[in-house]
């Protein structure tokens, strides 16, 4: 075992520039593979972070055993959301709530740093005068849900009206929740973050099945490289054993190496992978570390996936030493691949069927990704037929046999951009238009108010107003919600410091209630929709990347392993154009059918969860994703012709 | 005959080392010419600079009355499929195309339809013993038997020279002097000429001529500049492969 362990780094060592160039490939393919998964499970960890640091914003009402009351109001200045939180202890000694040094006295505000900030800047009749009282301290950064967010912790006196009152028309978590009595600051996600973490775990799914393509097409690059000496080893009488422990061992140790690069790598990146903004911020560099153990598993993981890819692209070897050594027609694929493929997707409605939930959508995903990648060569091979059926010139008769003679390769080429066109195809019918909501009022406030009260709510409402000097129209309406009535204020001015100095005279006017214009109630939910495009972009520009990478790595290690027969066909003057329009064709026929075929299978895949017909928002996704995949193909080809054109251009080609 | 090809005065040099040191060597038409000589003395480089595969540092190579030696890599790359062809030692079928569509790549790289190239191609088949095996694989031939496809294919295009680098080098004996007489026969009856590197003495005998090389130069031809078979009667150019016959011997 040791000996061989040995021998397998000796041969790795040994493999001269061109084994080298391989191990690095492959190296390099693990460590974008590693980083790329590195981010993906970091994504889960980071949105669990931001949820779990703004549970205690969303508080749970105590049995019994209350020690403090709590509520929590949603305000907003110059387009952005302010977080209140309103507090008061029941009993002396209550621990201080994250972030805070101690818990606030009656009469204290602490901001957080960027509210500190903006409050300073602004003059105190647009922010400031909102949140009268001592300024006892600042909330600790890096307790807030994300760098730079708006949070207001203030201490308040039992009877306060914010802590008495349950103010009319707070339906939901966007515009406040409360009073509540709690016994500790716990508190439990909130909705919006189990939304992202939601939306975590798909673009999750959807990236790692792509991620681990990559990784095997990394590992088989290293055997294909191999199998002619493994066959020669096998044919001097090595075990099968053996041969297997060699392979594995050399694809490990490279896997290994290619995945502490890749840890480099992220921790490289991450620090600018924190300015991408998601649910109105940023991120802090701690979210994106995924911590010890999750990093150890990754670390474990992909060289041990590569380890079983690199035995599974050797049985061929393992089971005739002469497999490799005497090419002979492959046996066709079977017809079953097919039929998997029909029954895997005649099941994904039934699954759809049961529900929405996370586990049945990554269900039925990776039913779908499993299903396809077992058609793929079957569909290949057959395409290969039809192009040499029909070939007229050498170029596409060179590239219909070789899809013949080796589909799984040919597949493995243009298997990552192909079944990006199955995440496209899902996407595009799930991405929600950007009109959706329409746009939203910017200029009236409005503040609900019990009907009883509705037109001195009103006559303070103008009083507050004049005194303040912001001229406006003060109305009183029917109010959507319920029996509740509104008063709704227009100020004559629209631009952005009137509104907030609006907003401030009218702070408090109603307990508990909080002046808000539509674009402010829908801003949430606008963001959300926002961020679910920018995640779909986010998730197919790391797709077409791995995919791109892949095909681009598959197309130089085929002209690795076939150098010696391009270099002869070369000598005996066969133009370079005839073979790199060969290699062309051998990509790009089956990606137009496959990626054809893919996309619709992603729609199909998608129908159970669709509400709304294909938009022009999924529309631009699925044109850009089949000009990015096609361009990404011909270019990650061409990048190879130089590769050609050097071993094509050693006048004595040997064996190796 | 004629001279065909010819190099005059070829210097080769690797870096410091000098592979050929001002070698001469001409072919007439229809003449097959080994070259022989130890490990490492030049033969492939000398093969190469023949065949315009390389560029020789110093002196020329003249295809009839043409240099082909400054001719750009294009130019070159055309000759060598239109006017040369070629047998390896092995490796040079493409391993995923049937025999046939292998024979007939270089005439389809010459824009000739692809059911004429196959076509043509097979007609090679019957005469090199090849018969049946025209949709087997070059995974699913014996060695001997994928050399005779090699032949095929360097002859389809009816070049005027056949360059072979130890084409029977992976074959055993008799195979090996076997597949040198199809090579010799069908080359002559084509009207081309052959220059072939070989280590093999019983191999060489089947040339007209043999020439030693010697760390770089080409020594004195103990059996005279005269060839030893200098009444072989060239086919005809339009003539097909069908008018020959290996058991009776290249029509002669
Ligand atoms: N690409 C190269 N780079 C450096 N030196 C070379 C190269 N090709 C050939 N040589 C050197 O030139 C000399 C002649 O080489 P060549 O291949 O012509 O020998 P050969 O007679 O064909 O030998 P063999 O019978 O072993 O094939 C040798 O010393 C060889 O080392
Ligand atoms: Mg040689």
């Amino acid at each position: 075992m040791g000996n061989l362990i040995g021998l397998a780094w000796r041969l790795l060592r040994g493999g001269g520039r061109r084994g080298l160039l391989g191990a690095g490939l492959t190296a390099a393919a693990v460590a974008i593979s590693t980083a790329l998964l590195l981010f993906t499970v970091a994504v889960n960890f980071a949105f669990q972070g931001r949820a779990d640091r703004e549970a205690w914003r969303n508080p749970v009402a105590a049995a019994d055993g209350a020690v403090a009351v709590e509520s929590v109001r949603t305000d907003h200045v110059r387009g952005q959301r302010i977080t209140v939180v309103n507090l008061t202890a029941l009993k002396p000694g209550v621990p201080a709530p994250p972030g805070l040094t101690r818990f606030p006295a009656p009469g204290e505000v602490w901001f957080s740093p960027a509210l500190a900030e903006l409050a300073g800047s602004l003059p105190a009749g647009q922010l400031a005068d909102r949140f009268p009282g001592r300024r006892a301290g600042t909330v600790e950064e890096g307790t807030l849900v994300h760098p730079g967010e708006l949070l207001v912790v203030r201490g308040q006196t039992p009877d306060s009206p914010e802590l008495t009152v349950r103010a009319p028309g707070y339906a939901d978590r966007d515009r406040g929740v409360g009073p509540v009595r709690i016994s500790s600051f716990a508190g439990r996600h909130t909705d919006e973050a189990v939304g992202y973490q939601i939306l975590g775990v798909v673009a999750s799914v959807l990236m790692v099945v792509p991620l681990l393509v990559f990784g095997g097409a990394a590992a088989r690059l290293t055997v294909a490289r191999r199998d002619q000496r493994l066959a020669a080893l096998r044919l001097v009488g090595a075990t099968p054993g053996q041969v297997v422990t060699m392979t594995v061992a050399e694809a490990v140790i490279t896997a290994f190496c290619g995945a502490l690069l890749g840890l480099v790598l992220y921790g490289v990146c991450s620090p600018l992978l924190t300015g991408i903004e998601v649910a109105g911020g940023s991120w802090f560099l701690a979210d994106l570390w995924p911590g010890a153990p999750a990093v150890a598993g990754v670390l474990v993981a992909v060289p041990l996936l590569v380890g079983l890819s690199a035995v599974a692209g050797l049985r061929r070897v393992v089971v005739s030493p002469l497999g490799v050594a005497r090419r002979e027609t492959p046996p066709a694929m079977r017809f079953i691949r097919v039929v998997a493929l029909l029954a895997a997707l005649a099941t994904v409605p039934v699954v759809g069927g049961m529900g929405a939930g996370v586990g049945i959508f990554a269900l039925s995903l990776g039913l779908a990704f499993g299903a396809v990648n077992l058609a793929g060569p079957w569909v290949v091979g057959r395409i290969g037929r039809i192009v040499a059926r029909t070939a007229r010139g050498p170029a596409r008769l060179l590239a219909g046999r070789r899809l013949i003679d080796d589909p799984r390769s040919a597949w493995r080429t243009v298997s990552g951009v192909a079944m990006i066109g199955f995440i496209a195809g899902f996407i595009g019918l799930l991405v929600p238009d950007s009109g959706l909501f329409g746009s939203p009022d910017a200029a009236v406030l409005r503040v609900s108010a019990p009907p009883a009260r509705l037109s001195e709510v009103a006559g303070q409402a103008r009083e507050r107003l004049s005194a303040a000097g912001v001229p406006a129209t003060v109305r009183m309406t029917g109010g959507s919600e319920g029996k509740l009535k509104v008063v709704a204020v227009t100020p004559r001015a629209h631009d952005a410091a009137t509104l907030d100095r609006a907003r401030t005279a009218l702070t408090g006017l109603v307990p508990g209630g909080v002046a808000t214009t539509a674009a402010d109630d829908q801003r949430a939910s606008n963001r959300m929709l926002g961020d679910i495009r920018t995640g779909v972009v986010a998730v197919l520009a790391v797709c077409f990347l791995v995919a791109i990478a892949s095909a681009g790595i598959t197309a130089a290690s085929s002209v690795l392993d076939r150098r010696q027969t391009y270099a002869l066909l070369r000598l005996a003057g066969t133009p370079l154009s005839v073979l790199n329009a060969a290699r062309r064709s051998e990509t790009l026929i089956p990606l137009t059918v496959m990626g054809g075929g893919t996309i619709a299978a992603g729609m199909f895949c998608a129908l159970p969860f669709v509400y709304a017909a294909l938009n022009t928002t999924g529309l631009t996704v699925l044109l850009t994703c089949v000009v990015l995949g096609f361009a990404g193909v011909v270019g990650a080809g061409a990048a190879s012709a130089p590769l050609l054109r050097s071993v094509t251009a050693d006048p004595a080609p040997r064996p190796d | 005959m004629n001279v065909v090809l010819e190099g005059i005065g070829l210097v080769k040099r690797f870096g410091p080392a000098v592979a050929l040191g001002g070698v001469g060597l001409a072919v007439r038409g229809g003449e097959a010419v080994a070259i022989m000589g130890p490990s490492g003395s030049g033969k492939s480089t000398l093969l190469h600079c023949l065949a315009g595969i390389m560029k020789p540092d110093e002196g020329e190579v003249r295809l009839l009355d043409r240099r082909i030696d400054t001719m750009g890599e294009r130019e070159r790359s055309a000759l060598r499929r239109t006017r040369f062809g070629f047998v390896f030692q092995f490796g040079q079928l493409l391993p995923e195309l049937p025999a046939d569509e292998n024979v007939a790549l270089p005439l389809m790289l010459g824009d000739v339809s692809r059911a004429d190239a196959v076509r043509r191609a097979r007609e090679w088949f019957a005469p090199l013993g090849l018969a049946g095996m025209e949709e087997r694989r070059p995974g699913e031939l014996s060695g001997g038997q994928a050399q005779r496809v090699a032949i095929a294919r360097a002859l389809v295009t009816r070049p005027a020279v056949i360059f072979a680098d130890e084409p029977t080098g992976a074959l055993d004996q008799a195979t090996g002097q076997e597949t040198m007489r199809l090579l010799v026969e069908a080359t002559k009856h084509n009207g081309a000429s052959l220059v072939v590197v070989t280590h093999d003495p019983e191999v060489a005998r089947w040339c007209d001529r043999v020439v030693e090389v010697r760390d770089g130069r080409v020594l004195p031809d103990p059996r005279g500049t005269a060839p030893a078979v200098a009444t072989v009667p060239a086919a005809p150019a339009a003539a097909g492969p069908g008018g020959w016959d290996r058991e009776t011997g290249a029509g002669r």
